[in-house]
């Protein structure tokens, strides 16, 4: 497989209604800053890959409305759909476009427009989630209330609020540090200009204040639901070394999904395992991507990771899942202060998907925000240290499957 | 654009699918011209094809569409094409036969490169023809709605 770096990034602003813009005109906002970014015109581009969550905005074939809008016509153009994983699994394809010998330009664009769904949380298509959250109840006896609760607050909280409970038992940390993620999200995303819920000086204590929904989570530590786009350029080598001063070079990546998927799960009648905190595809994707990028020893060599955490849990256990901190131990390095902007190993900069989530664009941005900060074009949100390697991570498919994509400042040898 | 920072509050548990979607930038100003019966059109400033309705970015040349593009189109045009409905759908799904049947055409207007359906009346469709020359015939109190246009009717009757 060639080298493949990415050389040019593009996003919308990020907000809960993007009422000004149809669906067409807010992905093309992301396409046009991406081209922008790499000093390109759509005429150099040769393949599309694009996506967003399935069923969403109600939709069924988004790419086929929007593909003149964004330069499309006479190319090929693949959609993915993988569930919350869609960003990370179109980035890939982006890279497998270029890597495969295929074309030399492809872009990667991924989008999510909730306001489009009258209902909150895009109803029909979270319906498989919510499903797997129902077993959930009549396996374990959540109130319907509570499970109208967890299902409206969006995403896959009714899986999310099971899997931090049993990271909670097994690591010993305390809702108080779930508190303190979510407040460095929101502070994180008061310097990221295209971020959603930003909240300059958000404490820990600001976050405690917030209504308990399921315990161990309460209003304040779950992501929003946004309206918004990115796009990536991905480049060949001698492109990508003549168009960017500092390109992002794809090092490694890998995806696996695993037994903890809802609708095959023990809850469902399945054969899955029980703990939805043991995500085994994680580790499955970190190991190989992380052998395919030359990387030995994460702990040392990761200078940076985007992690998807919807949910402050997630950060923590997907950290660990990375192999960025031992098991059990990543809320203790938190606490420390080590995924800060100052830290050992800067931990979603840019407030993730806590506090940004246009969800088919939510793992696209973990990799382009990785990108970013590799290229040294994060802004405010920058870190002051050489970023040489970076891991992006996405979560999604049914809750069980994972994209790991590994970027650094040198292609691989 | 709303408050940016906004969190969007749920209130009780959705039971069906709904959806809103926004007409975008330029499509907005297209049904607010209704009100005052005029059709606009947007003019890529790049390759010249003209869309009715107008649009943000050229699906020709993928240039940039500007508000300074758009261009009043008149209520005249020509057929392009149609067909003429003898069944109509009842809304619980089922077909029921119409009264008097429904023509319906493509047409072009002058000065546009696309083409918009619209209902036809006042032509006998065993007697319609490509080419024909219609008009536009607006609701009498315009309103700022697609519905504005009832329908077109041929040019000189
Ligand atoms: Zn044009």
């Amino acid at each position: 497989m060639r080298n493949v770096a990415i050389i040019g990034c593009g996003q919308t602003k990020h907000s809960s209604r993007r009422r000004d813009v149809n669906l067409a005109e807010l992905v093309e906002e992301a396409v046009t800053n991406a081209l922008v970014d790499a000093e390109m015109t759509m005429d150099e581009v040769n393949a599309l890959v694009v996506g967003n969550m399935q069923g969403f905005g109600g939709v069924a074939q988004p790419e086929q409305w929007l593909g003149d809008w964004i330069g499309a016509p006479g190319k090929p153009v693949i959609r993915i759909a993988t569930g919350g994983t869609t960003g990370g699994s179109v980035g890939q394809g982006g890279y497998y476009a270029v890597a495969s010998g295929l074309y030399d330009v492809a872009l990667a664009v991924a989008w999510e427009k909730h306001s489009d769904s009258r209902e909150p949380g895009a109803t029909m298509g979270l319906a498989h989630v919510g499903i797997a959250n129902m077993f959930h109840a009549f396996n374990y006896g959540l109130s319907l209330k509570s499970l109208a609760a967890t299902a409206g607050v969006g995403a896959a909280a009714g899986v999310a609020v099971y899997q931090a409970r049993y990271y909670m038992h097994r690591s010993g940390c305390s809702i108080e540090h779930l508190d303190m993620v979510a407040a460095k999200a929101r502070r994180n995303a008061a310097k990221n200009k295209y971020a959603h819920l930003q909240w300059p000086d958000c404490t820990p204590e600001d976050i405690a204040k917030t209504e308990l929904i399921a315990y161990p989570f309460r209003y304040g530590h779950i992501c929003p639901a946004s309206d918004g786009a990115s796009a990536i350029v991905f480049a060949e080598e001698k492109i990508a070394v003549k168009k960017a001063k500092q390109p992002a070079w794809i090092k490694g990546l890998a995806s696996f999904s695993d037994e903890e998927n809802q609708l095959q799960s023990e809850n469902y009648g399945g054969v899955g395992v029980l703990d939805p905190s043991e995500q085994m595809g994680c580790r499955m994707s970190a190991k190989k991507a992380y052998k395919m990028a030359g990387i030995t020893d994460p702990k040392k060599e990761i200078d940076l990771a985007e992690i998807y955490q919807p949910f402050p849990s997630q950060e923590l256990l997907f950290a660990e899942k990375l192999g960025l901190f031992d098991e059990g131990k990543a809320w203790i390095a938190m606490e420390k202060g080590e995924t800060d902007i100052n830290g050992t190993i800067p931990t979603d900069l840019s407030g993730g998907v806590n506090a940004t989530n246009a969800i088919g664009s939510s793992a696209l941005q973990r990799i382009l925000e990785c990108a970013l900060q590799i290229m040294g074009k994060a802004g405010e949100h920058q870190a002051p240290k050489k970023i040489r390697n970076a891991v992006a991570h996405g979560w999604g498919g049914n809750t069980n499957y994972i994209t790991v994509t590994v970027l650094g400042d040198s292609p691989r040898r | 654009m709303e408050k940016q920072s906004e969190i969007i509050r749920v209130t009780g548990l959705p039971v069906a699918a709904g959806y809103n979607w926004s007409a975008g930038s330029q499509m907005e100003g297209f049904i607010k011209a209704l009100a005052k019966k005029k059709i606009m059109g947007a003019k890529c400033s790049k390759c010249g094809y003209t869309y009715v309705p107008p649009r943000s970015r050229c699906g020709k040349c993928n240039a940039k569409i500007e508000d300074k593009d758009l261009v009043e189109i008149s209520g005249k045009g020509s057929l392009v094409g149609y067909t003429t409905a003898r069944v109509e759908l009842d809304g619980a799904g089922n077909f029921q036969d119409l009264k008097k049947p429904k023509m319906i055409g493509a047409i072009k207007l002058e000065g546009s490169d696309s083409t918009i359906f619209m209902p036809i009346e006042g032509i006998d469709p065993k007697k319609a023809k490509e080419g024909m020359k219609v008009k536009v015939q607006w609701r009498e109190k315009a309103k700022g709605e697609l519905a504005d246009i009832v329908c077109f009717k041929p040019e000189k009757s």
